[in-house]
């Protein structure tokens, strides 16, 4: 399944989502998840997803369902408005928030420390962004990110190149 | 000097490892004579304060945790509401994280690097450490012990070139570990250290495994 999060103020992920159906390419299920209107808090670091609820965040809000879509989800693309060339804070919040996903226990994984992975499956990570992103660095971030996941990163695009993201969906 | 420290991390003041290091820091700085006054972004009601502090001042330290290879969403939240300056003022970073080795920290130094520039100031230089994941639930003494060179590098910033000097490039220790090291502290992990945390999430009043798969429905 492939599971986009549209934080953007002017809501892209629609016209991307057009744009895939319309291709015809995916067949493996695809959610597009707007997070206009919704309640997502930052992450306030207290660890009891690791430590004392292990695998369940204490904040209540409307990021769980998101994240249990994304647990499952062959492919996460993560739409997003650029501020300092990087993704905006919404999104930042959102892949903060994915620690449940990851427990206390730690790997060496290629020479470097890693969390061992609460579940089997990982999901790859893609960034479509709007505005003065710095793709290089996004791209960086997007593969250091996909690591700690275990997983690999599916390219980083501009709003004008989302026909090319489309072609990287299932 | 005046430095105005700002803590970025998103975690509550009196739990912050950050917290505890800009401490350790702040006694340096006072060794060699230089004032201070600290905020905390995860103190959202003290937002103006910190912004007009950043406004009024010419030498800001940021220190903050690592969140997912990068700046922790509230801080970058926090970012955006800043006006721009000009290159009078000098921003210095001071990034810590839970992972050790110094390779773990680059990509998050890399965006901190480039954002004065964005808020159109000058870069002071960022301190890069990992290794700080336990801080908060060690026993005072140990506590003390792994904040201490913090505080030397607080004096070495008194000394006016930010942490733009090699003493505080290296303070940054080993990019990777030796093979025999991970090997060593690979094992480690498997038995002394998974106690370890289940015995710290006891005392949390945990008593589920820390691996539980909670979500039946997840794919294998």
């Amino acid at each position: 399944m492939v599971l986009m999060i549209d934080t953007t103020t002017r809501q892209i992920g629609k016209g991307i989502a057009k744009e895939l159906l319309r291709s015809g390419r995916n067949a493996a299920g695809f959610e597009l998840i707007d997070t206009t209107g919704m309640h997502i808090s930052h992450c306030v670091g207290c660890n009891y997803c690791w430590l004392k609820t292990p695998g369940v965040c204490v904040i209540q809000d409307d990021y769980e369902p998101i994240l249990r879509k994304m647990s499952t989800a062959d492919q996460v693309w993560l739409v997003s408005d650029t501020h300092f060339g990087f993704v905006s804070w919404q999104t930042k919040n959102i892949v903060d928030r994915i620690m449940p996903l990851v427990t206390m226990y730690l790997k060496f994984k290629d020479g470097q420390m890693r969390h061992v992975m609460r579940y089997d499956h990982q999901p790859d990570l893609g960034i479509i962004y709007t505005g003065n992103g710095d793709q290089a660095y996004l791209e960086r971030w997007c593969q250091r990110t996909a690591l700690n996941l275990g997983s690999h990163s599916l390219g980083v695009f501009s709003e004008s190149n989302g026909r090319e993201a489309v072609s990287c969906m299932l | 000097m005046h430095v105005v420290i700002i803590n970025g991390s998103p975690r509550v003041r009196k739990d912050s490892n950050t917290e505890k290091i800009i401490a350790a820091f702040a006694k340096g700085l006072s060794e060699k004579g230089v004032t201070f006054e600290t905020y905390a972004v995860s103190e959202r009601k003290t937002w103006d304060s910190i912004r007009d502090a950043y406004i009024r001042n010419d030498e800001i330290l940021i220190a903050l945790p690592l969140y997912v290879e990068c700046v922790p969403g509230l801080l970058l939240e926090f970012m955006e509401t800043l006006p721009g300056k000009d290159t009078h003022t000098r921003l210095s970073f001071l990034l810590q994280s839970g992972f050790a080795e110094g390779c773990q920290l680059r990509c998050g130094e890399a965006f901190l690097e480039k954002l004065p520039e964005y808020l159109g100031v000058r870069y002071g230089g960022c301190l890069v450490k990992g290794d700080n994941f336990g801080i908060r639930i060690l026993e005072e003494e140990k506590q003390a012990q792994v904040t201490g060179p913090y505080q030397a590098m607080g004096r070495l910033f008194a000394e006016g070139d930010g942490f733009l000097r090699e003493e505080a490039k290296k303070f940054t220790g080993p990019e990777n570990f030796p093979l025999p090291i991970r090997l060593l502290m690979g094992l480690i992990f498997k038995t002394l250290a998974k106690k370890m945390f289940q015995k710290a999430a006891a005392s949390w009043g945990c008593s589920v495994p820390l691996d539980e798969k909670v979500w039946e429905t997840s794919k294998d």
